[in-house]
């Protein structure tokens, strides 16, 4: 899976920022997406491009267990987002609706990725290639479970009986 | 090897367990409110399923709803939608609701315990971060997401990671129990163990400095348990638990035989092990009051605004985070807290909007009157936390100090209702979230406790109140 980076630089990125309290009443994930990330950065949706990842710090999706969090991303073409830790509902949610790729990484992939990398994720090696440096760089592989989750589309697909 | 409580309640709710992954957990409750259930529904809807057990449901309005005279109409277009779909939802899959104008209404962590539909060592979950809240009564409380809200309507069950135990011990006594109140603990304890601190635990808290607060007191502390990053916390309950719960509207019939049960099942045996430790020391505690954009910036009310550079020891995100945190606050480092000036005041959320919040504050503001540059709200957590303040007549305390005394529901605290800070604007907030844009576009939010809130909106600039006669 290929795309570009876009890089918060910042720990403690909130479900607040992703996408605020107001919007929570909109029902239609288009228009919801157009208001992705601006409590954070009011340029977000117009550069951001379909298949576009994002890249932060520690415990990002932390605070409200919003939905329309992943939702606004994922509508916004957002594909996965890497960071170094994340918060457990914002994870679980991403994973549940299949809605994007929550995907750790380690320090030197946070360090070393900046803005606009064109970066190949390969979640069956649990490798990140960065095609614009030409370097590459370890995932914390999907626990068991999480990966039939994805691989599945979503929780309403898989089929746990079938283990 | 003895169990910790959180096992304890896992093992009991197990369906099925795999040897390796999650396991398939019963829900005993479900809480729905209208922001984050219609589109489970419309999922229920589209693959035909029933909810299984609509008796095991519980529904409010809380999030959107306007606190203003309530037989006005609601203005705002979506949000009349959003909670005639609850209505319609609740109608059509036979679920009980506590509407707008019910008595019972309120903000769903409110509402759920002094109704007596939290119990001990059961499961509740929510589509709410601060379901944690019910663990104050020993119950394992998780805040989950829509699709799982989805899941757990069609099948009352939850396939669940373990999360792992972590003690927090509080020792000691406070010193002055009206100035330092849980909400000055539960705050220290994030500024310590940080905002990710928690993340895949669940938090019991445990000692002195906990066994000595009242039920509504534990609330406010299990309730900020997502702000550490915790699955859930809870505390054992004991026999404040039970005697709150006692002849509340829904309490079984049995309770007298359930306490029995619990009394025997519901703690920490002696010798289980806990995978995290704290501990914290009331002795010296001060109130709190957060300066930056996350739960975990916060300091003492005699300290001054901290530098960034007193975060460079760490990575170099802790120092630009802080930076980037006091440009938003619009705070200079050096600053002494008591210094800042505030526009507004808000005293309420699942946090602290509960009858002893109400009276604590109003011990601070009675016969006095707020700042003439500050606009001050009290919105009651519930309908019965209201309708009992103003038999007491605490409302006219509050309204003669010139609050605005409001209709229940979640208000200031998310900025998705008529109630908002407006850009630039400086609060003092009994609330539970400090970031970015959290009451409104551009609001700068101070997380404090109900009397810190009320002797601010006096003085217009935080007070250390333990230097007032609160008694």
């Amino acid at each position: 899976m290929k795309g570009n980076i876009i890089k918060y630089a910042q720990d403690n990125i909130d479900t607040d920022v992703i996408i605020p309290g107001q919007y929570l009443k909109i029902h239609d994930y288009v228009e919801l997406a157009t208001h992705a990330m601006e409590g954070l950065d009011p340029d977000f949706h117009s550069k951001v491009k379909e298949g576009d990842f994002i890249l932060s710090g520690k415990n990002f999706g932390c605070g409200s267990s919003r939905e329309h969090a992943p939702i606004a991303l994922s509508n916004s073409g957002i594909k996965a987002v890497l960071a170094l830790s994340f918060a457990r509902i914002f994870y679980r949610n991403a994973v549940d609706g299949a809605f994007l790729l929550p995907i750790e990484v380690e320090q030197d992939a946070y360090d070393a990725i900046s803005e606009g990398d064109e970066i190949d994720i390969d979640i069956s090696t649990n490798k990140i290639k960065n095609i614009t440096k030409n370097q590459t760089y370890k995932m914390k592989p999907f626990s068991e479970i999480i990966g039939k989750i994805i691989s599945a589309g979503g929780l309403f697909k898989y089929k746990p009986d079938q283990d | 090897m003895g169990n910790t409580l959180f096992e304890k309640i896992w093992d009991s709710h197990v369906v099925v367990e795999k040897q390796s992954g999650p396991s398939l957990i019963y829900v005993d409750r479900h809480l729905i409110h209208e922001v984050t259930s219609p589109q489970a529904f419309d999922g229920l809807r589209l693959n035909n399923r029933k909810v299984r057990r609509p008796d095991l449901t519980i529904a409010t309005m809380d999030h959107n709803v306007p606190t203003n005279d309530r037989s006005l109409p609601i203005l705002d277009q979506t949000s009349a939608i959003q909670i005639q779909t609850l209505e319609k939802n609740c109608k059509d899959f036979d679920i009980k609701l506590f509407d707008i104008n019910s008595s019972n209404q309120g903000i769903v962590h409110v509402i759920g315990p002094q109704l007596g539909i939290t119990l001990p060592g059961t499961t509740i979950v929510c589509g709410d971060s601060h379901t944690s809240t019910h663990g104050a009564f020993g119950a394992l409380a998780l805040g989950i997401g829509t699709s799982d809200v989805e899941h757990v309507l069609a099948s009352q069950t939850l396939w669940l990671e373990k999360p792992t135990p972590f003690e927090i011990r509080v020792e000691g006594k406070r010193k002055n129990p009206h100035a330092v109140t849980a909400k000055d603990i539960i705050l220290s304890i994030i500024k310590h163990i940080g905002t990710g601190g928690g993340t895949g635990t669940v938090i019991e808290y445990r000692g002195e400095g906990i066994t000595d607060l009242s039920m509504e007191q534990r609330m406010t502390i299990c309730n900020m348990s997502i702000e550490a990053g915790a699955r859930a916390g809870l505390i054992a309950p004991d026999e404040k638990t039970y005697d709150y719960l006692r002849d509340r509207k829904y309490t079984p019939e049995n309770y007298e035989s359930l306490v029995d049960s619990w009394q025997d099942n519901l703690k920490t045996d002696n010798d289980a092990k806990f995978e995290k430790q704290f501990v914290l020391h009331l002795d010296d505690i001060a109130p709190q009051v957060s300066w930056g954009t996350n739960p975990g910036m916060t300091c003492d009310v005699t300290d001054s605004v901290p530098s960034p550079d007193e975060f460079s020891k760490g990575d170099s995100n802790q120092k630009k985070g802080a930076e980037k945190a006091l440009a938003y606050m619009d705070l200079k480092p050096g600053t002494p807290i008591e210094d800042i000036k505030i526009d507004r005041v808000f005293i309420g959320s699942c946090t602290n909007a509960r009858l002893e919040d109400l009276i604590e504050a109003s011990k601070v503001i009675k016969g006095q009157k707020i700042s003439s540059h500050v606009r001050a709200m009290i919105v009651p957590g519930s309908q019965m936390v209201k309708q009992q303040a103003e038999e007491m007549g605490i409302d006219k305390i509050f309204i003669d100090a010139n609050f605005e005394w409001r209709e229940s529901g979640c208000s200031m605290c998310l900025g998705m209702n008529p109630d908002i800070l407006y850009p630039g604007e400086r609060c003092a907030s009994t609330s539970n979230r400090n970031f970015e844009g959290r009451q409104g576009t551009g609001g700068r939010t101070h997380l404090v406790s109900p009397v810190m809130a009320a002797a601010a909106a006096i003085q217009g600039h935080f007070v250390d109140v333990r230097k007032m006669d609160l008694s």
